[in-house]
């Protein structure tokens, strides 16, 4: 019975030491996340420095089949981040199809000319049909705020047939 | 009664030992999900070895590490090494570059020589989904 408590009296320790252990290893690991703070009403959230998007493909002024279109979208200097999630130097892609660009100071409207990648896409297949369509991306923060000054894309236009 | 406290104590400390693993449990991505280098291609001569790497994800989407969201992950860009251990942290050192900020470019910066590139998803805790999503492992020649 001695026997039994003295063990425990020597592993419970032990355990806890390891299991701290882990915990700050993990910590260390998280490469300590900048999260940043929303920003406040009316203050759009800034662009990091640098930072662009563009289309990837397709090019300037191609002609494709009508159909299922690949768009991929390039971010350099910012990085990806599903709506909804507030972290520093990230957002989220919007592919804007033959319209202007949207009011910058409001959630990006949600309608089949402006689609929104809300789950961190980094590509989209869209259906296309015979005719030409402009293409231009805009990030947006996690509230789906174009970002302060906003990070856009040259707008492309490509044919379709 | 005593040894019932000390039985409870002991599986109270042993669960909180296990508490860290437990969270880690293996993610999963949609069917069809992949990951692949846009660029450079499989054979690229690359003049003085910097350039912008493109990382390509088809039917999944990229948060930041620690993002805790279904169907999304982090990009990893293997340099010169083999695919790690899978069901466990991918290491973190100059051969396992971490995209945790949700980066899908990396500017890379390689001496003269042929090296190998891949990328591997990793979830919030850095670990391989189950089952893995990892590109083709590309090789790159670069030219002084």
């Amino acid at each position: 019975m001695r026997l039994i408590s003295r063990a425990v009296c020597a592993v419970v320790p032990f355990v806890a030491f390891l299991w701290l252990g882990a915990l700050a290893s993990a910590q260390q690991h998280s490469h300590a996340v900048p999260v940043a703070s929303p920003p406040a009403a009316g203050q759009r959230t800034p662009a990091p420095q640098d930072a662009y998007v563009y289309i990837g493909w397709p090019n300037e002024g191609q002609t494709l089949s009508a159909g299922r279109i690949k768009i991929w979208f390039g971010a350099r200097n910012i990085g990806v981040a599903p709506a909804g999630v507030t972290f520093a130097n990230t957002g989220h892609h919007h592919l804007l199809i033959n319209v202007p660009i949207p009011p910058l100071d409001e959630p990006i409207p949600n309608t089949k000319n402006h689609l929104h990648f809300g789950a961190g896409q980094t590509e989209a297949f869209i259906d296309l049909t015979p005719g030409t369509y402009t293409l231009q991306l805009l990030m947006g923060d996690a509230e789906h705020v174009p970002h302060d000054p906003p990070i856009l894309s040259k707008k492309i236009t490509i044919h379709v047939r | 009664m005593r040894r019932r406290v000390r039985y409870g104590a002991f599986a109270l400390v042993s669960t909180l030992a296990l508490a860290p693993h437990l969270n880690a449990q293996p993610q999963s991505l949609p069917e069809g999900a992949k990951v692949y280098i846009i660029w450079p291609g499989d054979g690229q001569v690359i003049r003085r070895g910097k350039f912008w790497l493109r990382m390509g994800l088809s039917g999944a989407g990229v948060a930041p590490a620690g993002v805790d969201k279904p169907n999304t992950g982090h990009h990893h860009v293997l340099v010169n090494t083999e695919l790690p251990t899978l069901d466990r942290e991918i290491p973190n050192d100059k051969n396992h570059l971490h995209f945790g900020r949700g980066q899908t470019e990396a500017r890379i910066e390689l001496p003269p020589g042929r090296h190998t590139l891949q990328l591997l998803f990793g979830d919030a805790n850095h670990v391989p989904h189950q089952p893995p999503l990892y590109s083709n492992k590309i090789t790159v020649t670069v030219t002084p």
